[in-house]
């Protein structure tokens, strides 16, 4: 309950020596990508079934591990699929290593975090319920697959987070939206 | 869509998300600009694309929190790993082998107690912990005013559930510990504004020590108190308590031992 408003008192020790220096060019850089690219990963994240704080945790992981990536130099093309890779990954291992039922997760992420509104709750149409209906039979590559596209990874790029060949990705997303597209003639 | 006079999904797909060649792209537009209905089955994908965008949106947004903690926390980490990028490398590779190590860590303790006091290996679980690790509870508020800690008044910290308090154990690689022997305590206390947050919990001895968990909850109810009354602002009392409990006992009661009553 308290997830959203949670601030580490690392933080508050922190503000105060942050206050004092000037970080460098590379952190900010840093920074600046966490700006645009948390709110993404940490919905791809928990559209996996991770819980919020175990999100939060990989995600700092990616951005320190990515602030090491180019204090050695390496290479920086396309950082954003490295940064969604890198986080598919851990997020993998994380829940390799608990034991949810990871047929369920996308249904729990959906459901389970969904508007808990019981009114809300009602209000929901035949059609959404269609829609999760379709949702919860896709493989979870294709889950995957729809939700990398919808935080606006290109084909490219999921390919490489997913570690597929582009005509799949293109094969996966037209096999899901066709699905979703017929949720109505059911 | 099986007619092959007509666009497949996928190209109307990949057309919309401008991932065809030129000149595959412009043979798509083409056929558009004649066909009703290929451009009638582009909607139709559009709509599914939306309303996936709107179930998914409407499920996780409420669940993702403001970035600024998240934020202000990478940039701490970012600076400490600038200032020494060795540690970082250490400290990345030592993750993975953290709770081996801790384990590791415990069981030489564990075996050095039992040569030193023979006849307690039914008791290995009384391992007693006296502060709290800075790397596993650094602590963590949540965002309150004093007025409104303060508008609940004698507030007491709400017990730990149970799955929580056992994943704070094998935290501090004490998993089998007896839970009668310790308190899992909030380093800052929900009275502070202290957050039910596992880097806000650690397992803190009740008997072990005279720095015991009654004499930390003495601590929590005079900074209460101090920090309702004015005496104390209550970002400097989370930043006391959580830096160093001990410290902050002997600062606030004036004295270097624990308080007779507080034992």
């Amino acid at each position: 309950m308290f997830e959203d408003d949670v601030i580490p008192a690392s933080i508050l020790r922190a503000k105060a020596r942050a206050s004092s220096g000037k970080s460098s060019p590379l952190e900010e850089e840093v920074v600046t990508l966490f700006d645009q690219l948390r709110d993404r990963l940490l919905r791809y994240l928990l559209s996996m079934g991770l819980p919020c704080s175990d999100g939060e945790e990989i995600v700092q992981e990616v951005f320190l591990a990515l602030f090491q990536h180019l204090q050695l130099g390496k290479s920086r093309s396309n950082l954003r699929a490295w940064v969604f890779q890198v986080a598919h990954n851990l997020a993998l291992k994380q829940r390799n290593a608990s034991r949810r039922d990871r047929q369920n997760v996308m249904d729990e992420a959906l459901l389970v975090n969904g508007d808990p509104n019981p009114e809300d709750q009602f209000a929901a149409n035949q059609r959404q319920e269609r829609l999760l209906g379709v949702l919860r039979a896709l493989s979870g590559q294709d889950r995957r697959c729809l939700s990398l596209r919808a935080e606006g990874l290109t084909y490219r790029e999921i390919a490489q987070v997913l570690n597929i060949s582009l005509g799949s990705v293109s094969a996966s997303l037209t096999r899901s939206l066709a699905r979703f597209a017929r949720a109505d003639e059911r | 869509m099986s007619d092959q006079s007509h666009l497949s999904d996928q190209d109307l797909l990949r057309a919309a998300d401008g991932e065809l060649s030129p000149g595959r792209s412009a043979h798509v537009a083409d056929h558009l600009k004649q066909c009703w209905s290929c451009r009638a089955r582009q909607r139709e994908l559009e709509e599914a694309i939306g309303e996936f965008i709107r179930l998914r949106h409407r499920s996780l947004d409420p669940v993702v929190p403001s970035v600024e903690g998240p934020r202000a926390r990478l940039r701490a980490e970012l600076a400490q790993m600038a200032a020494a990028p060795q540690g970082w490398r250490a400290r990345w590779l030592a993750r993975d082998y953290a709770g081996a190590a801790l384990s590791l860590a415990t069981l030489v303790v564990l075996c050095v107690a039992l040569l030193h006091i023979p006849g307690r290996s039914q008791r290995l679980h009384a391992v007693p912990v006296f502060v709290p690790e800075p790397n596993l509870t650094p602590g963590a508020v949540l965002r309150v005013s004093r007025e409104q800690l303060c508008q609940s008044a004698g507030a007491k910290n709400q017990a730990v559930p149970v799955s929580l308090q056992r994943r704070v154990f094998e935290e501090y690689g004490i998993p089998a510990a007896e839970p009668r022997a310790y308190e899992v305590d909030y380093l800052i206390t929900p009275a502070l504004g202290g957050a039910e947050d596992i880097h806000n919990l650690w397992p803190q001895s009740y008997s072990s020590t005279v720095w015991n968990a009654r004499v930390k909850d003495a601590l929590e109810d005079r900074l209460h108190d101090l920090v309702c009354d004015g005496s104390v602002d209550l970002a400097t009392a989370q930043h006391d308590i959580s830096s160093d409990w001990i410290s902050a006992y002997k600062k606030y009661f004036h004295t270097d031992r624990p308080l007779e009553e507080a034992r």
